[in-house]
């Protein structure tokens, strides 16, 4: 067959000079923050982030020293969220518990995010029998209610904050798999794709160069969402004994120890949820707007 | 119709099957020893060897696999570790205490997410839809335990309305459910808006409003039997969600529920009472998204599938 270099190599070219145009960063930059919500959730989540990132600057107390002459103190000048059974401030097991949060829900996102695309561009990409299979898999994956498919992989691998990092990636990964394998599917027959398989380009810089990057929009605007899932169910696995452990200031151990005291010392418990409440808010908001903003339809 | 039906029945059995392999896997490929985890720590090698074979964990994985899948068509889920009872007894107790919220759950998200659904749709841009929308913003972000918690301090432990924790009667159902139906309402009043507005551009409804008729005829009668099509696909879904929900909320007030069940079962190491309990919930779940299906399409005759 002949196949006209050039013209092939034209087409790469236009498709990759009409790519920059039609996203410059700068334009959806803007657009982005011009969006309330998006500035709104980024405020949240910079927050939180800020809070994490210098907690031991923060902090007004160690997280995990016991006071026995402060010991169920409401909120006060000296302590602003109240102190705990121990006496410890509950201000500065929520300021260090925010690392916990952060760092389980990004690293779960991750893990999630890189082993659902690649199944997905995959399944995608090659069709047939990986596609069946993989589709299959993720069908099933999907069926299962992400908390109670993570408390299953915590009933195998036993309890611990590690594990719960591996449970919710096992059980969110899903999602991933179908959005980037269906937008696989529809890349696939482009024109440049047809080119770049023409040209003999490799299957992996195929889909790694040329396919992937038109795909992660869609991927991006997941995993915003999913963060705050995971925030919440890392905090749900430590409320059940599951997840990290006391005296760990995970927000759902916090939550777990004002359980039985919510008659006498209600502030136990109410902080660390408001604190959850925060920041889903921030990545739903923050979420929301970049799908707004990314997809073309709205 | 029928023939539908069938078709997802059909297509329902590779699920299952392949569910029952995933539950069984997870605990097949748990580290740790399953004998140990039987007969703990400290025994002789005798007693070892007697409970590997009286629970077949010598034999290989398919045969292991296969007994697993031969008992459980039979109804039989094992025998729990702790307790020494048929765990699907202990199921049959526990699992109608969950459904008796999760349905309480679901009739609280039904009697607000449609009211403020619909008037946040029909009352669009105004300040109601604004106060609606961002409630619901709230409402998404909340954990439903914590939720829970805010509820018992202030309608039990305040105001002493109703028991603080415990199972028995109705009043006990209330705070839970409560908490479950509001937080699952504020996702669902989304759906019912958006479905409602969409629904309120079609030409019916402009010919209906031509015709003269009330505006409360054309949205309560014609509107939202139609915007209420899509959401029992969404509610099928939220079924997962409304029993994981479930869990947290039955520690929290003490109820005996098949959450409870599963949490005290895990961190008891009572395995067959957790690979039970994860069977019946999840083929539940897979069961109840294949209804909604169905019933999505007899309620829509505009859906014929082949």
């Amino acid at each position: 067959m002949y196949v006209d270099r050039e013209w092939v190599q034209h087409r790469m070219a236009e498709y990759e000079v009409g790519k920059e145009k039609k996203r410059p960063v700068i334009e959806f930059l803007a657009k982005l923050f011009g969006h309330k919500g998006a500035v709104f959730g980024a405020a949240i989540i910079i927050l939180f982030v800020f809070t994490a990132a210098f907690a031991p600057w923060l902090a007004p107390y160690e997280y995990d020293k016991p006071d026995i002459s402060a010991v169920l103190q409401p909120p006060s000048a000296e302590h602003l969220f109240g102190t705990d059974e121990f006496g410890r401030d509950i201000l500065s097991r929520i300021v260090y518990g925010a690392r916990i949060s952060l760092n389980v829900s990004l690293v779960a996102v991750g893990i999630s995010l890189v082993v659902g695309t690649v199944l997905g561009a995959l399944a995608g990409y090659y069709g047939g029998v990986v596609d069946y299979i993989v589709t299959s898999i993720t069908d099933i994956a999907w069926a299962f209610p992400t908390t109670l498919l993570a408390i299953a992989f915590i009933a195998a691998l036993g309890t611990g904050i590690e594990n719960v990092v591996i449970a919710i990636a096992l059980a969110s990964w899903a999602g991933y798999c179908r959005v980037v394998r269906g937008q696989f599917l529809s890349l696939r027959e482009r024109e440049y794709i047809q080119a770049a398989r023409i040209l003999g380009m490799s299957d992996g810089r195929i889909i790694f160069r040329h396919m992937l990057p038109n795909a992660v929009a869609p991927v991006i605007v997941m995993a915003t969402l999913e963060l705050p899932k995971a925030i919440v169910i890392e905090a749900s696995l430590s409320f059940l004994g599951l997840g990290a452990k006391p005296p760990a200031p995970s927000w759902g151990v916090i939550l777990d120890s004002g359980k039985g005291l919510i008659g006498q010392a209600p502030w136990i418990s109410f902080f660390p949820g408001l604190m959850i409440m925060l920041i889903v808010l921030g990545f739903n908001l923050f979420g929301d707007a970049l799908r707004d903003v990314l997809d073309p339809n709205t | 119709m029928l023939k539908y039906v069938v078709k997802r029945i059909v297509l329902m059995i590779p699920v299952l099957i392949f569910m029952t392999v995933v539950v069984f896997s997870i605990f097949y490929f748990a580290p740790g020893d399953p004998v140990s985890r039987i007969a703990g720590p400290n025994v002789t090698v005798e007693v070892y060897e007697s409970i590997k074979r009286k629970y077949g964990l010598d034999q290989p994985y398919i045969v292991q696999y296969w007994r697993f899948m031969k008992s459980v068509i039979e109804g039989d889920l094992g025998v729990s570790i702790l307790q020494e009872r048929p765990v699907i007894e202990m199921i049959k107790e526990r699992l109608p205490v969950t459904l008796e919220i999760g349905l309480l759950g679901f009739l609280i998200t039904f009697a607000i997410a449609i009211p403020a659904g619909v008037i946040a749709a029909v009352k669009k841009n105004t300040f109601i839809d604004y106060l609606c929308m961002s409630s619901t913003l709230l409402g998404i972000a909340i954990p439903t335990f914590w939720f829970g918690m805010l509820l018992m301090y202030f309608f039990a432990y305040k105001l002493r309305w109703f028991p603080i924790s415990g199972y028995g009667t109705i009043k006990h159902l209330i705070l839970p459910s409560f908490a479950i139906g509001l937080t699952n309402a504020a996702i669902t009043a989304r759906m019912v808006r958006s479905s409602m507005l969409e629904v309120l551009k079609q030409d019916y409804v402009r010919t209906a409003r031509s015709k003269g008729l009330l505006e409360k005829v054309i949205i309560y009668r014609h509107a939202l039997k139609n915007a209420m099509i899509p959401i029992i696909t969404l509610m099928g879904l939220r079924l997962g969600w409304i029993i994981g929900g479930s869990v947290a909320l039955e520690i929290i007030f003490s109820i005996p529920g098949i959450g409870r069940l599963m949490v005290d079962s895990i961190l008891a190491r009572d395995y067959p009472v957790v690979q039970g309990a994860m069977l019946v919930l999840t083929s539940s779940i897979i069961l109840a998204n294949i209804l909604a299906d169905v019933l999505y399409a007899v309620v829509d005759p505009r859906i014929r599938y082949g």
